[in-house]
């Protein structure tokens, strides 16, 4: 009966490292959870398209990804062959709910409508972009119908 | 809108509180096992009057405290961060029970001062659109306000503990430390003067001009105050903003330059930094003064080990200021590694959070704020716990949310809600992050440290903790003492020697003939162990010769080795005693053994002590010049001198190596003519060896030749320490004896034990073999059984039979049936010495026994009546 006490506090210690390990457990799986979530809700997002058209060319090119390359280097998504554009000149980003125009550190720099770009700048429709002697003008396709999206609230 | 089932275990909401719930489980099962802890200390059921409660009042406090809060903040704040509160929460609970567990009247105030923490933290939530932008607007009026406080600590500065530097402010109990808001102030002014100059931010020089000069006023005015780990927390705090700021990675090697200059100065120029330095580099050189600290820390993180003590089990306060300082390590003790592993990582989790909140943030501000309190969180925790573990040199600053203080655990609360503030402010509108690489660096190296941190405490836990724990300066062996039955010394007959007395938590050692203490030693709980209490110890005390399951259980439930063991020994209480009063009044020796087992069954050594009042007496036997501390039977060496002139006459005459006896007795040995002990009574070799002439012996040297005499003193066991359980000094073999002749006159620089001397003595009384040394003869087993000590080990030939016993008869005295050979020898200091062997003579009906007596001093006649005394009475004569 003397040692009765001493298995009740191993009994409590075990459950102890139990309830601890557990909360990180928690933590961690919450966190994967979190992960898996803005995976899944980075997937479905929907990114509207881009319509270009070149000043010198009538043809319109459509991007739908996230992220377009503009340069001369045949690795980019949107090759421009001409002397005046850097090999990996510029790019178009969409994030944060909007297309974003960042210079990629070009030898002639970037113009948008006519300013020379030193850091990222939101594009607007029919905006027009300069990278060296190419110029074109842009077009944002509306959404069909922009899915509502999930957002935390208590 | 409803939220689909998989998404709302997401929510802020329900993450922050289920992770709660499981805190408010981990602290309650804490409580419950402080709760019964006397009672497993005491190893029975106690009344539930004592039992521990009082910490109770710390649980229900934190309950309220921490669900208020978090309730408030899912109100207030719907959008911030769901982990940090109930991680900050789980830290701030642990470090309060375990304060709790240490002092009754620091576990109340931190109580208080958790409640009040929670409650502004509240009554803040108010502000809490306002409260960012006040502080960024005002950021000098702050950061100077905080100076000025700090620098009244010069005028009004107190220390609260009484003594070392004067860091505090307050009166009448309340006390509180600038310094620790300095910290705060000093974070939000950087935030707010960097995220201004962000746009126009061009190299560094722009950066650190003000910053470097706010930073240098701080800092010179911590050094002034020699607050030196505050300091150092705000070169890390201020490194790590710069160098997010600018991206440059030189700003990192540039601190650690100024760090290490630092540190070199302060080692040169500083007292208190040279002292801190050295006892982080060499702890063991000085572990009872300035390394006291860290040694007792080390220690309770051995006592730790994997699975720690359990709550209320460990002695987490043998370490100092255990509260504060050493918090982490009285965690340690009592929940092991597997606890500072979970303790490690919540701390870099709520790091990690804070560095995402920042990487979420706004604005430029809000994300070096976050930066900034990511930067202090992790700095001070690794500053305090890498001083714990010796991976640092030690800085007094406190764990945050953990250790023990007010202001410390009010700033931890404040920097927990600039953090909520921050996070909900960022969920929807990140500002875009024009260089992460500096965050991912700055979390990698912060992480990594925090690993290194584990890792460290693992290897003094685990790797080196069973070394550590041996060490005698860990009272911990002491306090089991009393907890643990020690088992009894007994003598051959079974009679008491030493016993444990008193009960359960009151164990004593009764020492049942505590003259014989420098025999059988004593067990102290201050001055450790001796004799056989020591050289026997690990039976006695229950760490040996246990069934293995037995001694896991014990340490898994208790902590402390099973039950101890008895042993019977092979003395004989009276013969014992007699030996004792016999060497009355002299310095010196005396053993008897049976000839035939090597058992000792006399060991007495005078000038002894009172092994009872040992702690009494432990000053004037640690001054006596006589050594009484010392058992000269076992542990005194002495030059032989002629006392092996019979074994040396004995192997010449075996290989036809005798020369004619030289008419010249005496020797010149390094210029002392060394005489004869008494007359010979004739020129012949019998004679001279029995009057053990050192010419004679030289000249017996020169024929056997070194090889011969290494052979021969090596055969005898000169060169081994004979297998008892007590501390021997090492008798190691030669390379050479350039000089036989010198060396067979025995006071050349040999030195030899009367033990050894005893087993020597027997080979001529036990037909030339040589026994084996025995003092304990049996254990009895946690069965109850006897089992033998140890195996016993095969005597070894001398000599023939044939010579050990014409040798003897050569001896032989004329009134008793015993042989006897007395001698005096000169050490290398000129001291004398008189050694007395005698054995019984046949070895027809009685047992065959040999004494050996050694006295410091020349006196033959003295040592011949004590040795035949002593050796008639085992003869039973």
């Amino acid at each position: 009966m003397a040692e009765l006490p001493a298995y009740i506090l191993l009994g409590l210690r075990a459950l102890m490292a139990l309830a601890l390990y557990g909360f990180l457990a928690w933590c961690f799986l919450t966190l994967w959870r979190e992960l898996k979530q803005q995976a899944l809700n980075l997937a479905r997002q929907r990114i509207p398209a881009l319509l270009v058209t070149q000043d010198a060319a009538s043809e319109q090119l459509r991007f739908a990804t996230a992220e377009v390359t503009l340069g001369r280097h045949p690795s980019c998504e949107w090759v421009l062959a001409d002397e005046t554009v850097s090999s990996r000149h510029a790019r178009l980003v969409f994030h944060h709910d909007h297309w974003w125009l960042e210079d990629l550190g070009s030898r002639n720099g970037t113009f948008l409508n006519g300013d020379a770009l030193s850091a990222p700048v939101v594009l607007t429709n029919q905006d027009h972009i300069r990278c060296g002697q190419v110029s074109f003008t842009l077009h944002i396709e509306a959404l069909p119908q922009a899915a509502p999206q999930t957002q935390e609230q208590a | 809108m409803k939220v689909p089932r998989p998404l709302r275990r997401l929510l802020p909401a329900s993450v922050s509180a289920s992770l709660l719930r499981l805190a408010a489980a981990f602290l309650g099962l804490f409580a419950l096992a402080l709760t019964l802890s006397p009672a497993v200390r005491q190893r029975s059921l106690l009344p539930l009057a004592e039992l521990r409660w009082a910490h109770w009042l710390g649980v229900v406090v934190w309950v309220l405290a921490l669900f208020w809060l978090d309730r408030r903040t899912r109100e207030r704040l719907p959008n911030r961060d769901p982990f940090i509160i109930p991680v900050a929460g789980l830290l701030a609970g642990w470090g309060l029970l375990t304060i709790w567990r240490l002092t009754f009247e620091f576990g109340l105030r931190q109580t208080a001062w958790l409640a009040v923490s929670c409650a502004l933290f509240v009554l803040a939530l108010r502000l809490r659109e306002r409260i960012l932008p006040m502080l960024r607007r005002y950021k000098y009026v702050w950061l100077l306000a905080g100076l000025l406080i700090t620098a009244l600590t010069f005028l009004f500065g107190t220390n609260p503990s009484g003594i070392g530097p004067d860091l505090w402010l307050g009166c009448c109990g309340l006390y509180f430390q600038p310094s620790e808001l300095l910290k705060l102030l000093l974070i939000i002014y950087l935030a707010a003067y960097l995220a201004d100059r962000q746009p126009l931010m061009t190299g560094l020089l722009p950066l650190l001009a003000p910053t470097a000069v706010m930073t240098g006023a701080v800092l010179l005015l911590l050094m002034v105050q020699r607050d030196l780990g505050t300091a150092w927390v705000f070169i890390f705090i201020y490194t790590i903003l710069i160098y997010i700021a600018a991206g440059k990675r030189r700003v990192l090697l540039a601190s650690a330059v100024v760090l290490i200059l630092a540190m070199v100065a302060g080692y040169e120029l500083v007292g208190l930094v040279h002292a801190r330095i050295d006892s982080w580099l060499n702890p063991w050189v000085d572990p009872t003064n300035r390394s006291y600290q860290i040694v007792q820390a080390l220690m309770a993180i051995a006592a730790g080990g994997m699975f720690g003590r359990g709550p209320g089990l460990g002695s987490p306060g043998f370490v100092p200021v255990a509260h504060s300082d050493f918090i982490y390590t009285s965690i340690v003790e009592e929940s092991g590694l597997l606890g500072a592993i979970a303790l490690l990582a919540l701390i870099a989790f709520l790091v990690v959070r804070a560095l995402r909140i920042s990487l979420h943030a706004r604005d430029a501000y809000q994300r070096y704020l976050a930066i900034g309190l990511a930067a202090y969180i992790a700095s001070q925790s690794l500053l305090i716990i890498g001083g714990n573990i010796r991976m640092l040199p030690l800085t007094g600053v406190t764990l945050p949310f953990v250790s023990y203080g007010g202001s410390s655990m009010l700033i931890s609360f404040f920097a927990l809600l600039l953090l909520c503030l921050v996070s909900h402010d960022g969920v929807h509108r990140a500002a875009p992050v024009l260089n992460s690489r500096p965050t991912l660096i700055i979390a990698g190296l912060l992480l990594g440290a925090f690993a290194l941190a584990a890792v460290i405490t693992g290897w003094w836990g685990v790797a080196r903790g069973p070394d550590l724990l041996t060490r005698t300066d860990n009272a911990r062996r002491g306090l089991s003492d009393r907890y643990v039955w020690r088992g009894a010394l007994l003598d051959r007959d079974f009679q008491l020697l030493s016993r444990t007395g008193g009960s359960a938590s009151q164990y004593t050692r009764d020492y049942v003939e505590p003259s014989l203490g420098n025999v059988l030693g004593y067990s102290h709980p201050q001055f450790g162990q001796s004799g056989l209490e020591d050289g026997l110890d690990p039976i006695l005390r229950g760490e040996e010769r246990q069934p293995a399951w037995g001694l896991w259980l014990s340490h898994i439930l208790y902590g402390q080795p099973s039950p101890g063991l008895d042993v019977q020994l092979s003395l004989d209480r009276e013969l014992t005693l007699q030996s004792m009063q016999a060497l009355e009044g002299q310095r010196g020796a005396a053993v008897v053994m049976d000839a035939a087992s090597g058992e000792v069954l006399a060991l007495a050594s005078q000038p002894g002590f009172n092994a009872s009042t040992v702690g009494e007496d432990w000053q004037s036997l640690l001054e006596s010049e006589y050594s009484p501390l010392m058992n000269r039977a076992v542990q005194g060496a002495y030059p032989p001198g002629g006392v092996l002139g019979p074994w040396l006459l004995a192997a010449a005459r075996n290989q036809d190596l005798l020369p004619e006896p030289e008419l010249e007795t005496s020797y010149l040995l390094n210029g002392t003519t060394l005489e004869c002990t008494q007359p010979p009574s004739e020129m012949e070799w019998d004679a001279l060896i029995a009057a053990a002439c050192p010419g004679a012996l030289a000249q017996l040297g020169l024929a056997l030749g070194e090889q011969n005499l290494l052979t021969l003193y090596s055969a005898l066991g000169l060169y081994t320490a004979p297998s008892v359980p007590l501390r021997q000094p090492s008798f190691a073999a030669p390379a050479s004896l350039p000089r036989p002749g010198e060396a067979a006159t025995g006071q050349a620089g040999m030195l030899v034990s009367p033990l050894q001397m005893a087993r020597v003595a027997a080979t001529l009384s036990n037909g030339g073999q040589l026994p084996a040394a025995q003092l304990a003869l049996a254990v009895k087993d946690a069965s109850g059984e006897w089992q033998p000590y140890t195996e016993p080990s095969a005597a070894q030939a001398v000599l023939t039979s044939a010579a050990a016993f014409s040798q003897a008869q050569r001896l032989a005295a004329e009134d008793a049936p015993i042989w006897e050979l007395r001698t005096t020898a000169q050490g290398a200091s000129g001291l004398h010495y008189t050694w007395y062997l005698a054995g019984s003579l046949s070895r027809g009906s009685q047992p065959a026994r040999v004494v050996v007596v050694l006295l410091e001093g020349s006196s033959p006649q003295q040592a011949a009546a004590i040795g035949r005394q002593v050796l008639l009475t085992a003869l039973g004569e």
